[in-house]
């Protein structure tokens, strides 16, 4: 196929209308839900159940229901955080870096990424509280002032996580607010619900679209998607610390922060296309979030994928090349010992499927596009199995080898996890417009000022405003 | 030198007409020094029980006092619920100061002297007596663990009457001894049978002749389940006396352990490894021993001998056959063929022969006492032959004060008991059920008895369920006694606690039975029958200058008597039996070896948590008994370890998992007994099998030997918990993977002979930089450090039930060690290397390092772990959060997280039981679940030595504490101090050419250093 690459891509598709845009995104705020809707919700629902009660064990009887060990200390508590943290990094950098690249392909899924991000830091920011022995005490791990003369102990990665963590939450949180406001304050003029109309109100801040507001949300949008910017690599960075500066074989490697940071951003996107196959067809959004931008994620997924891989492969090389028999025992123990099965799942599902990518019609093909994308996360999440559970099984001593197993509670938690993440996800298509309406409006056909004003089909790449 | 002059000659003596002594007529220089001072030497010192001599004025007012008002009303420990202060302070107790006892281990029929450490009147831990002539201060594990048998929550409380409905109901004490005093008065000239265990006690043995006086158809009949039976029946047969000598191990060169585990089971460990382990001193290379083992199952000797030979148990007579062939006539050809026979390397023989010959009178061989007879007097006349009797201790022997019953009067008590002939059975604390052969027909037989009295310390048993009266008895914490076990001392035993229960001890019930009244029962009945025995038969044979009373006082505050008894003659071979071994039976198929177990014993501490959690020092295993098969047999049986396999021999049958045992030797099977308890308490419930069934009279070759016995494969498995998962060894991935990592270092002593460096010389770089500063004050005053002797440690485990004892460690069970959750706080790793079939073994005491850059230390988020300015690696329990990252960081893996609230957690809460609570020490704390703990150096015994030195005004010194499990470690493998004082005995060894760090590559700096282990054998021995 011919592609002119002279010529914009198009992004919103069928030309709708300014009005259209607005009735279409906001629709299935006005509507009640539907059969799907609360079927899916129940499913959820019921994920997010068995993970609280899980948890209720847990907290009850101990990490003992967990299969914990000696000396696999961490196993899915920390996995899952690993797992969720990455997959919040898609959010982040569509809204932000993509934002600050001019990449206005970013607009259709933006608001969905950053809501998703938001949901998977709250899923991982639950289980370093709850992988703890004494959870009531997770107080302990913030330096507050106190009369023992208490403090945390700031050589700890696990210190630095507890900042790394609150703080991408915190600035995710108010990123995707401001990004809001202009939304609100629409919802706030189509609404006819009283009550509706007062939360709007209120949310909006009192937004009237006015060319002053327009300059200074575009300037706090820019400040705050520069503020964003370092903290996609610096989460994840200072999440692979917590391994990176251990002593154990396996864990202690230079290249963790940027392949953590790779295998975010790979897993996070894999999450991202995941939920938006589903949300553009429930909720009829293909014009606005089309094939090209699934072409453009699924490259993501690809490069990213391939960072990945060379993160694999020098890890290997660093341990035959330093000569130190320790790194390369867990290397060799990880491709052929009793965890290799999970080795090589996360090979296969991390290097080899995505490779399928580099096929225009895979990336263009909801189904294959779907099943690699998935089986992108299942390796992804095996990734982290593999760095921590067969890193810990063997160590140093062989006297203290021993396997780990993971408990039923262990897979309730997990499950709950996903359960906890699909219901905030469900949760927010009905109450909020998972498509920034002032960004779409900016970037369909016409929409921007240009020099040849009989061609309406492109924009010009200058900013608005 | 002016003031000399000013001192005239006699100014101590103001009357010159008066002297008080030659020494002061004549100006006797010390006289003349010592009348500067008002009070003799040692009046005024610091007041220390432990630097006064043995039987000093003032030790013994002040300990005897103490046990003297103990004994009459101090001891009471009722836990009403309520905090009562004292309001009248008890003379002899300090609040926060422990108090010592001495007395007698009552375990075991060895008697070790045992010193008992209580608070506030509760016996807190059991320690060896520093004063006792064969224990010395140490004890073993189930000698440490005998104090949680004491606060057993499931001993029997009460006596107890079996109702027409088989069931049990309470009874009154005084109601039941009128009932058996009746059924005694009316036994109508028919038998009394009392079946105890060996009787170490003279004045017991007084007692029960009493007994028998009063009730003349009483007899009694005295067993053990292992005993040394084979080797004093060929001894006389050799000798023409029973007087088996002791053996100098410690003059040994060569030590030849034929099947036998003297150094883990067999005879009196305590006394055998100390002797054994002072030839394994690296700075005394000149004596260093060398221990041969020849065995079928790896044992805990096997498991330390320089060189292990695997041969199955019945080819031993051939063996020594062949042995005698190639000694004493020079005939090395009949050797050759039997080790191509068995598949041993001629090498490892001939380098056997070498030694033996040209170490004569410097050698010994030692045959086992599960090897028949036969073996015993071929091994006697080869000792003869190799001058071994140079090595026979002629300044202390045994002493039996009643010898056990032989089978023919067990055969003739059953038929007599079968023909309706005995009138009463009473079991002194014996669980003959359990642990006689099947094919006496016990069980049976005890059915016609019409009054079966058992007497139990402990729970119910397998015996109890089968009589009409079970009546609960003292633990020997709580009990008086003594015992004679020696020539040359007698040891005393006193309680140091109230019974805890409505228990009587047992020599009193039978003094009540004796009197014929039930009302003559006092709490002091037997201390004063005791006592008075000493008075009138024991105290005038000992020519003692005191009176009886100080007499008495200061025994039992020793808990030893020294008398002047001699080792009888030991007699002399003869020259007869010589041609008696010739006849060597054909040898084919399985033999059975049933074996005591390390943990748990004959059986009689099976309902201890502790030893059961004891892991098996070769195999690691917790919680069970297994079979131990070889890989070669695992394969021809085609089954693998925890399947399950069925042992049949004669008509008995076990179903029992195996495990596959590297080293052991082909068609050999070996379980351990005591396990498979029956009815007998919440701990024993369902651990392990019961092999005891597999005993029989007489188709074995001994009672613990079987040969002809069948094996199949049932199906099926059984899952066996191990502390330590079992790597393919000859793989190349895990082989010799200690060896390679450096964490196992080893030599020859050959090899340091030549070159004393040669360990420096392999030595990982270590790259001393960091990126943390430096801990500066830890050189300023003391810095604390430890030293594992790897050439003395014998890997026994006294030290992990020590530690246990010490430090409030919770049991976890075996399910939670099978996920790898143990709590023990040091561990002793096992390793093996080579060849599969016939590894070499090597083991490790781990414990936390205290590493001086601790990587636990930094990775905490709430510095709940620092570290110390005296260099230990701490662990703040209140402010553990329980991340656990210390513990992956953890390059030794020495950390322990509770997973659980163990206490609550295992049984159901049995660990929370009241009585329970008071085995805690009250200086460290219970740890909560959710948080990490790991060793602490036994910082509790660091701050009480502190506490003194700065009471005293004095400077803290390393030899001022003592670990629990340095204390006790038998072989002295383990020294503790302070690395500051560079005259410190810890500095000897931290600067050791032997010494090093595990993973020291790590830059870790460890404050724990083992010395090398140093194997002694030759280049070609290998």
């Amino acid at each position: 196929m011919e592609i002119d690459y002279s010529k914009e891509l198009v992004l919103v598709e069928g030309n709708p209308s300014l009005a259209d845009l607005d009735h279409v995104i906001s629709l299935p705020l006005d509507q009640k839900p539907d059969r799907s809707f609360m079927i899916a919700i129940s499913i959820t629902g019921t994920f997010l159940l068995i993970g609280i009660i899980c948890v209720g064990l847990t907290f009850y009887y101990g990490i003992g229901m967990w299969g914990n060990n000696q000396p696999v200390g961490w196993a899915f508590g920390i996995i899952n955080f690993v797992f969720w943290v990455g997959i919040g990094h898609a959010g982040t950098l569509i809204s932000a870096i993509l934002f600050l690249l001019r990449q206005k392909w970013r607009t259709g899924i933006a608001r969905f990424a950053e809501a998703m991000t938001i949901f998977a830091v709250i899923c991982a920011g639950l289980f370093p509280i709850i992988h703890t022995g004494r959870p009531w005490l997770a107080g302990y791990l913030l330096p507050y002032p106190n009369d023992h003369g208490l403090w945390v102990n700031f050589n700890s990665p696990l210190v630095w996580d507890v900042f790394a963590v609150s703080t991408y939450f915190t600035v995710s949180l108010i990123f995707w607010y401001v990004g809001l406001i202009p939304d609100f304050a629409t919802l706030r003029d189509r609404s006819t619900d009283k009550i509706k109309k007062v939360l709007y109100s209120v949310f909006s801040l009192g937004w009237r679209h006015s060319n002053r507001h327009w300059q200074h949300y575009e300037k706090a949008y820019m400040i705050l998607a520069g503020l964003a910017t370092p903290l996609v690599l610096s989460v994840h960075t200072v999440v692979s610390f917590d391994f990176a500066t251990a002593v154990i074989p396996g864990w202690h490697t230079t290249i963790f922060p940027p392949y953590f940071v790779a295998g975010a951003i790979f897993s996070g996107f894999a999450m991202v296309v995941t939920c938006l196959l589903f949300l553009r067809k429930v909720f009829h959004l293909e014009h606005i979030i089309t094939m090209t931008h699934l072409d453009h994620m699924n490259k993501i997924v690809l490069a990213t994928g391939m960072m990945v891989g060379y993160g694999y492969f020098m890890e290997y090389f660093m341990a035959w090349y330093s000569g130190n028999h320790f790194e390369q025992f867990v290397f060799l123990n990880r491709a052929f010992g009793p965890y290799a099965w999970a080795y090589w799942t996360m090979i296969s599902c991390n290097v080899l499927l995505p490779q399928l990518f580099w096929v225009r019609k895979i990336r263009r093909s909801i189904p294959m596009m779907l099943f690699i994308v998935i089986f992108v996360n299942v390796g992804m999440w095996f990734e982290r199995f593999v760095i921590i559970v067969t890193s810990l099984h063997r160590d140093f001593l062989p006297s203290s080898w021993r396997m780990y197993t993971p408990t039923l509670v262990d897979l309730g938690i997990l499950l709950g996890s996903f359960g906890l993440f699909f219901t905030l996800v469900l949760l927010f298509t009905r109450s909020l417009p998972v498509v920034s309406m002032a960004e779409v409006k900016a970037v369909i056909p016409g929409a921007q000022p240009t020099h040849h004003q009989d061609n309406h089909n492109f924009g010009n790449g200058e900013g608005h405003g | 030198m002016s003031d000399k002059k000013l001192i005239p000659d006699n100014l101590n003596n103001p009357d010159p007409d008066y002297w008080r002594s030659f020494e002061e007529l004549y100006n006797d220089p010390s006289f003349v020094e010592s009348s500067k001072h008002e009070f003799m030497d040692g009046a005024v010192d610091e007041f220390d029980t432990d630097k006064l001599s043995g039987f000093s004025r003032r030790k013994f007012f002040a300990l005897v006092g103490a046990s003297a008002a103990l004994a009459a009303a101090g001891c009471n420990y009722r836990d009403k619920g309520e905090i009562i202060p004292y309001v009248h302070k008890p003379e002899e107790i300090t609040l926060g100061k422990p108090t010592y006892y001495a007395s007698t281990c009552r375990a075991c029929p060895h008697s070790c002297g045992i010193l008992i450490k209580t608070r506030e009147g509760r016996p807190i831990k059991i320690d060896g007596n520093p004063d006792h002539p064969v224990s010395k201060g140490k004890i073993c594990n189930k000698g440490h663990a005998d104090i949680l048998n004491l606060y057993d929550p499931e001993r029997l409380a009460k006596p107890m009457k079996k109702m027409n409905d088989g069931s049990f109901s309470k009874i009154d004490w005084f109601r039941s001894d009128d009932e058996i005093m009746g059924i005694f008065d009316n036994a109508n000239g028919k038998e009394i049978a009392i079946i105890t265990h060996t009787i170490v006690s003279p004045t017991f043995k007084t007692l029960l002749d009493d007994f028998v006086k009063k009730y003349p158809t009483s007899k009694v009949y005295s067993y053990e389940l292992f005993n040394e039976q084979n080797r004093v029946s060929a001894w006389e047969k050799s000798y023409g006396t029973t007087n088996i000598p002791l053996i100098k191990w410690n003059e040994a060169k060569i030590i030849l352990s034929l099947e036998s585990d003297f150094l883990g089971t067999e005879g009196n460990i305590i006394e055998n490894t100390r002797l054994y382990s002072e030839n394994r001193n690296v700075d005394d290379l000149k004596n260093f021993n060398k221990l041969y083992s020849v065995e079928g199952d790896m044992s805990l000797t096997g498991m330390n001998a320089d060189i292990r030979i695997k041969l199955r148990p019945d080819a031993q007579l051939e063996f020594v056959n062949c042995l005698w062939n190639a000694i004493h006539d020079n005939n090395n050809e009949l050797l050759k063929s039997f080790g191509i026979k068995y598949g041993i390397p001629f090498k490892k023989l001939n380098n056997l022969l070498k030694d033996i010959r040209s170490n004569k009178g410097k050698s010994i061989i030692h045959a086992g006492r599960t090897l028949p007879e036969n073996v015993h007097i071929a091994v006697n006349y080869l000792n003869d032959l190799i001058g071994a009797s140079n090595l026979f201790r002629n300044d202390s022997a045994e002493y039996s004060v009643s010898s056990l019953v032989d089978q023919e009067k067990l055969n003739s008590l059953i038929l007599s008991m079968n023909s309706g002939n005995v009138a009463a059975v009473i079991h002194l604390d014996t669980n003959p059920v359990f642990h006689f052969p099947s094919d006496y027909g016990y069980v049976d037989a005890i059915k016609k008895v019409p009054s079966v009295i058992t007497l139990t310390s402990g729970n119910y048993n397998e015996t109890t369920a089968l009589s009409n009266y079970v009546l609960p008895v003292n633990h020997g914490l709580e009990s008086w006694g003594d015992a004679k076990t020696r020539t040359g001392f007698y040891s005393l035993q006193q309680p140091v606690i109230l019974p805890l229960l409505e228990t009587r001890q047992k020599e009193a019930v039978l003094l009540t039975w004796i009197s014929g009244a039930s009302i003559t029962y006092s709490l002091d009945l037997y201390r004063n029958y005791l006592k008075s025995n000493w008075k009138n038969n024991i105290y005038p044979s000992l020519n003692s200058k005191l009176d009886f009373e100080q007499f008495w006082n200061g025994a039992l505050h020793d808990g030893i008597v020294l008398d002047h008894s001699v080792p009888p003659d030991q007699g002399s071979i003869k020259s007869s039996g010589i041609n008696e071994f010739n006849n060597i039976p054909p040898v084919s198929g399985y033999v059975l070896v049933l074996k005591e177990s390390y943990a748990v014993g004959d059986g009689r501490f099976s309902n201890n948590g502790w030893l059961n959690e004891l892991p098996n020092p070769i195999s690691k295993i917790v919680w069970d008994n297994y079979a131990s098969i070889s890989m070669k047999t695992a394969a021809e049986l085609d089954v693998k370890t925890n399947d399950l396999i069925e042992i049949t021999s004669g008509t008995r049958t076990l179903k029992i998992p195996i495990n596959i045992q590297p080293g052991c030797a082909d068609k050999t099977i070996t379980i351990e007994l005591g396990y498979g308890r029956n009815n007998s308490g919440t701990i024993s419930e369902g651990v392990g099998f019961n092999a005891n069934i597999m005993q029989s009279k007489n188709s074995g070759l001994t009672p613990w030997l079987f040969t002809d016995v069948k094996v199949q494969k049932t199906g099926g498995s059984y899952p066996l918990a191990i502390t330590q998962e079992f790597h393919a060894f000859d793989k190349g991935l895990t082989k010799d993977a200690a060896q390679k990592r450096n964490i196992i270092k080893e030599g020859t002593v050959a090899e340091y002979k030549i070159n004393p460096e040669f360990l420096k010389e392999g030595r990982d770089e270590v790259n001393n930089t960091s990126l943390y500063p430096p801990h500066t004050d830890l050189k300023k005053s003391v810095k604390w450090a430890m030293s594992v002797d790897l050439n003395k440690c014998l890997g026994c485990g006294e030290c992990v039930i020590s530690c246990y004892s010490e430090n409030n460690i919770p049991v976890v069970g075996k399910e939670q060690v099978s996920k790898g959750r143990d709590m023990q706080w040091l561990r002793v790793d096992r390793y093996y290397s080579g060849d599969p079939e016939d590894p070499q073994v090597s083991q490790q005491l781990m414990l936390c390092q205290h590493c001086d850059h601790a990587p636990c230390e930094n990775v905490c988020p709430v510095s709940a772990t620092t570290h110390s300015p005296d260099g230990l690696n701490q662990m703040v329990y209140n402010r553990c959060v329980g991340t656990r990252y210390c513990s992956n960081n953890c390059p030794y893996k020495v950390r322990r997280f509770n997973y659980f609230n163990f206490r609550d957690h295992f049984n159901n809460g049995y660990q929370l039981s009241p009585i329970f609570d008071l085995v805690f020490n009250p200086e460290v704390t219970i740890r909560s679940r959710g948080v990490m703990e790991k060793c602490t150096f036994c910082i509790q015994r660091i701050m009480e030595a502190r506490e003194d030195a700065i009471r005293d005004d004095k400077p803290l010194k390393g030899s001022d504490v003592h670990t629990a499990c340095q204390d006790a470690c038998i072989t002295t493998a383990i020294h503790f101090g302070d690395m500051n004082d560079t005259d410190s005995e810890i500095n000897k060894y931290r600067n050791h050419n032997l010494g090093y760090h595990v993973l020291e590559n790590l830059n870790t700096r460890p404050n724990v250093t083992y010395l090398a282990k140093l194997k002694n054998t030759d280049k070609e021995d290998a």
